[in-house]
């Protein structure tokens, strides 16, 4: 009874904070001073993409050379598990039908065209069955699975409808130098 | 004409009566017999088949999901306990996640709790604990956080879940608790009270980092504690007093000009026998980031002496690694190959190989 009576004062206290502040805004702060910040904002969403950020991922496409189905391609230096170049999609596409997991494992990746160290996003596409066509299992910078983000050795169907493992995919997020 | 159908008339009298003199047999089904020396389980993605290793035969199987990490036993209760993991239309539709209870005379699942749908889904011997007073099971979750589902098995019911951030690895310790690897390079010691809460944490010293040598997921328990191994080689043995968590000094087997040699393998690296404190691990020579090659060789380690006491090379090289407790312990290897191989531990002598289809690791039991 006791924390039920602590639950309902401190929602009452929150409450009545959120009026009071509510109703200084509204004598302090005119229409026009709300219109004048709504187009900052406006403005400033605009200028968003001259960030660094933004200019990373705007750059020209990332030069490939190899075979995407074979474990050997650069992009897999820290891949695991199916390669889904082999079964219907790319190496940055899940096949039909299947679901692309957006929680993921990270490597750095060496591209042998610029010799430029970029960071890859291995990401899992589920809810079929496991393809098993082109298994592929590299190790650099892999850690144990107490420390996964950098675990190759996770089911990462994570975040999708079903959780059953179909193949990998593997994504430039950006190059080592633009990251540090 | 006349003789033909006389001939027929006569054997169709006399062929009845031949089989008549033997009494039909009837289909029965087996109970398991008494548990015999050096039996052990081969965890594969169909289930769990229960081998002899003196002789090689199979006593029975015990089917589990494909998604099973690892399945243990409580003697005292005859009863078996696996982690298991459902989808309702097999690669699609809701997900269950179970504690599956299996009784040792027939095989067959006789309680099943239901758990969070968290569980880590890897084949890793150490991602299923059972406490060592038989009281709680500890399974591994990734969801993708860590945590840990805490299951009583005297009252089959589900306790917790244990957010464990950062750390992962079951490790049984004293009676009530169990030990953890976490990536600041810490052990995390978790202790339950009678009910299964957590009634204590605490975290050791940094003794390793993940990033320059980092400690195996794969660990081998020994008569008071743990084994654990890094990348590079270096052991370690980890125990508790109460609530200290006590790490020893890391050392390595290694000779000079061996530096080159590090442990590696798809599953299980190590394992240990606990009376003779011998410990096994399988080895190969290469690079850094190599920890998922097959071995090579399987060291022998005394770990009084911490020296090598021994090199069993492998051809095909090992995956996956398992001695039994036994005073005449037997050495389980599976190959890069699929084979699976049984060595007298202490001859370091292969004996023969089993068929076990697509084993991942053993369990002993």
């Amino acid at each position: 009874m006791k924390i039920d009576r602590i639950i309902d004062r401190t929602y009452y206290w929150i409450d009545d904070n959120a009026r009071r502040t509510s109703l200084a805004l509204a004598r302090k702060l005119s229409r026009r001073n709300f219109l004048s910040r709504l187009g900052m904002f406006i403005a400033g969403a605009a200028s968003f993409p001259l960030l660094p950020v933004a200019r990373s991922f705007a750059q020209d496409s990332v030069l490939e050379v190899g075979d995407p189905q074979s474990c050997d391609y650069w992009r897999y230096c820290a891949m695991s598990g199916t390669l889904c170049t082999c079964c219907g999609g790319t190496y940055s596409s899940c096949p039909p039908g299947s679901e692309a997991s957006p929680i993921t494992w990270v490597g750095t990746c060496t591209n042998p065209v610029d010799g430029r160290a970029y960071l890859m996003s291995y990401n899992d596409c589920c809810g079929k069955a496991v393809c098993s066509r082109c298994g592929c299992h590299n190790t650099e910078g892999d850690k144990p699975v107490y420390f996964n983000s950098n675990s190759s050795t996770v089911l990462w169907c994570f975040g999708t409808e079903n959780t059953s493992y179909h193949c990998t995919v593997s994504l430039v997020l950006g190059t080592q130098d633009e990251t540090e | 004409m006349r003789i033909i159908s006389k001939l027929a008339l006569g054997l169709l009298l006399v062929v009845p009566a031949a089989f008549g003199q033997i009494p039909p047999e009837e289909i029965y089904v087996e109970s398991m017999p008494e548990r015999g020396e050096n039996w052990f389980i081969g965890t594969t993605g169909n289930g769990g088949y229960i081998f002899d290793a003196t002789t090689g035969e199979m006593h029975g199987m015990l089917s589990l999901s494909r998604y099973t990490p690892a399945v243990t036993h409580y003697w005292p209760r005859q009863e078996f306990y696996a982690a298991e993991s459902y989808l309702s239309r097999g690669v699609r539709g809701d997900r269950t996640d179970i504690v599956a209870i299996y009784d040792y005379e027939n095989l067959r699942p006789i309680a099943e709790i239901e758990i969070p749908n968290h569980m880590a889904r890897l084949q890793v011997r150490s991602h299923l604990g059972l406490t060592n007073n038989g009281r709680h099971l500890a399974v591994l979750n990734m969801n993708p956080g860590h945590s840990v589902s805490i299951v009583d098995l005297e009252d089959r019911v589900f306790v917790y879940e244990a957010s464990t951030p950062g750390c992962a690895v079951i490790m049984p310790i004293a009676d009530n608790d169990f030990m953890q690897v976490c990536g600041d390079g810490t052990l995390q010691l978790i202790q339950l009270d009678i009910s299964g809460f957590e009634e204590n944490r605490v975290r050791s010293d940094v003794f390793f980092n993940v990033i320059e040598d980092a400690v195996f997921d794969r660990v081998a328990s020994s008569a008071n504690g743990w084994w654990l191994v890094t990348h590079r080689g270096v052991i370690f043995h980890a125990s508790t007093d109460d609530d200290e968590i006590i790490i020893s000094d890391g050392w390595k087997p290694h000779l000079e000009g061996e530096e080159a040699w590090q442990p590696g393998g798809r599953n299980e690296i190590i394992a240990a026998h606990h009376d003779t404190g011998l410990i096994y691990i399988a080895m190969h020579e290469g690079p850094i980031d190599t920890h998922h090659e097959p071995g090579t060789e399987i060291w022998v380690i005394d770990s009084n002496l911490q020296r090598r006491v021994g090199r069993i090379p492998m051809d095909p090289p090992a995956n996956s690694i398992m001695v039994t407790q036994e005073a005449e312990p037997k050495l389980l290897v599976n190959d890069s190959q699929g084979g699976n191989h049984v060595y007298n531990a202490l001859t370091f002598n292969k004996e023969r190989s089993i068929q076990i289809p697509d084993a991942t690791h053993f369990e002993d039991f």
